[in-house]
């Protein structure tokens, strides 16, 4: 059974034609499932714990990053998610602005979405963890006054203005092309520029960000007080993805 | 003999890289190729290949397999295949290599030790020559 898990903004009119069509091709191919409105519910947890144990076997979060933001924790974070890890998938139907989540699987436009997820092209990602929050694509921050451990053993510090973005997955719309990141491979990728274009770039299991200016940035939508500590959750996510992800 | 500029092939896609604005404090240790442009102090090691670039400035003791070295460094140096020392290198600390080439205007204040592949220093292999010679010589009395 599929579960359609609808973000509060698109009750907005604005979004009501794309939804019909949305709806519409789902019907079409046979995808049809439970919706559920996130401002409807108080505890979204509990509802895709009571919606597994009923038999769902797909989540799928319609909205954007923000959106993907709020279900991914209680998707992961359940008691009975280790137990059904094998069965359960998670996509999302991208709708509106701020989809680089979407983009970096490879799911570009909302019917293309629907077509996705038909095809049921599946990868086990890995996931950034920082102090509780999760995040798929990446966690920034800006390096002015700001140091990071790695792993314990060493610490980092820029001498320039720039910007610090540890990676899990990368969106081919807004990030950098060159860069070679894997959400597959249990590690992070920090990869810091400054404002004379000289980069840094490494892959680490886990890190500490301390800044006393900034916070940081997780999926361009949560902000987090430092310092904090990011690890990876390694193959934690089934994951729907399109040919054109950002990754192998 | 190679543009000090220029990154052999090998470092294009190196695993770990330091841009020239980055200070790094603690022990890095790699397995796969490095890159430093930037500073570092304590320790440098990894399974595989460094190029530390022009403007990198190094307190540490680095120990690595190929070495293209052409910025400061201040510790020693433990290079287990080939150290190649470009023209802008400034090198103060002793350095153990298994091949090495050294550029006209390189600065280096320390020993130079010759390891061969089988690990044992030059002295170590004179002394074990010696007593192996010296045996021989007591058999034939």
């Amino acid at each position: 059974m599929n579960i359609y898990i609808y973000d509060d903004y698109l009750n907005k009119p604005k979004y009501g034609r794309i939804l019909n069509r949305v709806e519409i091709r789902l019907t079409d191919l046979g995808l049809n499932g439970k919706i559920i409105r996130l401002g409807a519910i108080k505890n979204i947890r509990d509802v895709i714990q009571n919606e597994i144990k009923s038999g769902a076997k797909t989540i799928v979060a319609v909205g954007n990053n923000q959106t993907v933001n709020k279900i991914i924790g209680s998707v992961i974070d359940n008691e009975l998610y280790g137990f059904f890890q094998k069965n359960i998938l998670f996509s999302i139907i991208p709708i509106g602005e701020d989809n680089s989540i979407a983009d970096s699987l490879g799911i570009k436009k909302e019917e293309d979405a629907c077509n996705i997820l038909l095809a049921r092209r599946v990868k086990k990602i890995d996931i950034g963890i920082v102090n509780n929050y999760y995040f798929l694509n990446k966690a920034t921050i800006p390096c002015q006054g700001t140091v990071v451990e790695i792993e314990g053993q060493y610490t980092l510090e820029a001498e320039e203005k720039g910007v610090i973005s540890v990676f899990n997955l990368k969106s081919s719309a807004s990030d950098d092309k060159s860069l070679k990141i894997n959400p597959i491979d249990g590690k992070l990728d920090v990869y810091i520029k400054d404002r004379s274009k000289n980069s840094t770039f490494l892959s680490v299991k886990k890190l500490k960000i301390t800044s006393d200016k900034y916070p940081l940035l997780l999926d361009n939508i949560i902000e987090i007080k430092t310092p904090a500590e990011i690890s990876i959750v390694s193959g934690k996510l089934n994951v729907v993805v399109g040919k054109d992800r950002s990754f192998e | 003999m190679f543009n000090k500029d220029n990154k052999p092939e090998k470092f294009k896609d190196a695993e770990t890289v330091i841009g020239a604005s980055i200070k790094v404090k603690g022990n890095f240790y790699g397995q796969g190729n490095i890159v430093v442009e930037g500073q570092l102090e304590g320790n440098l090691r990894t399974d595989a290949n460094l190029f530390i670039g022009e403007k990198a400035k190094i307190v540490a003791n680095i120990e690595a397999s190929d070495a293209i070295i052409n910025g400061d460094i201040k510790g020693s140096l433990k290079i287990r295949q080939y150290l190649a020392i470009g023209p802008t290198a400034k090198i103060i600390g002793d350095i153990s290599y298994s091949e090495i080439s050294i550029e006209r205007g390189a600065v280096i204040n320390g020993q130079i030790i010759y390891v061969p592949n089988n690990g044992k220093t030059t002295r170590a292999k004179q002394s074990e020559e010696a007593s192996s010679e010296e045996e021989g010589e007591e058999e034939k009395e």
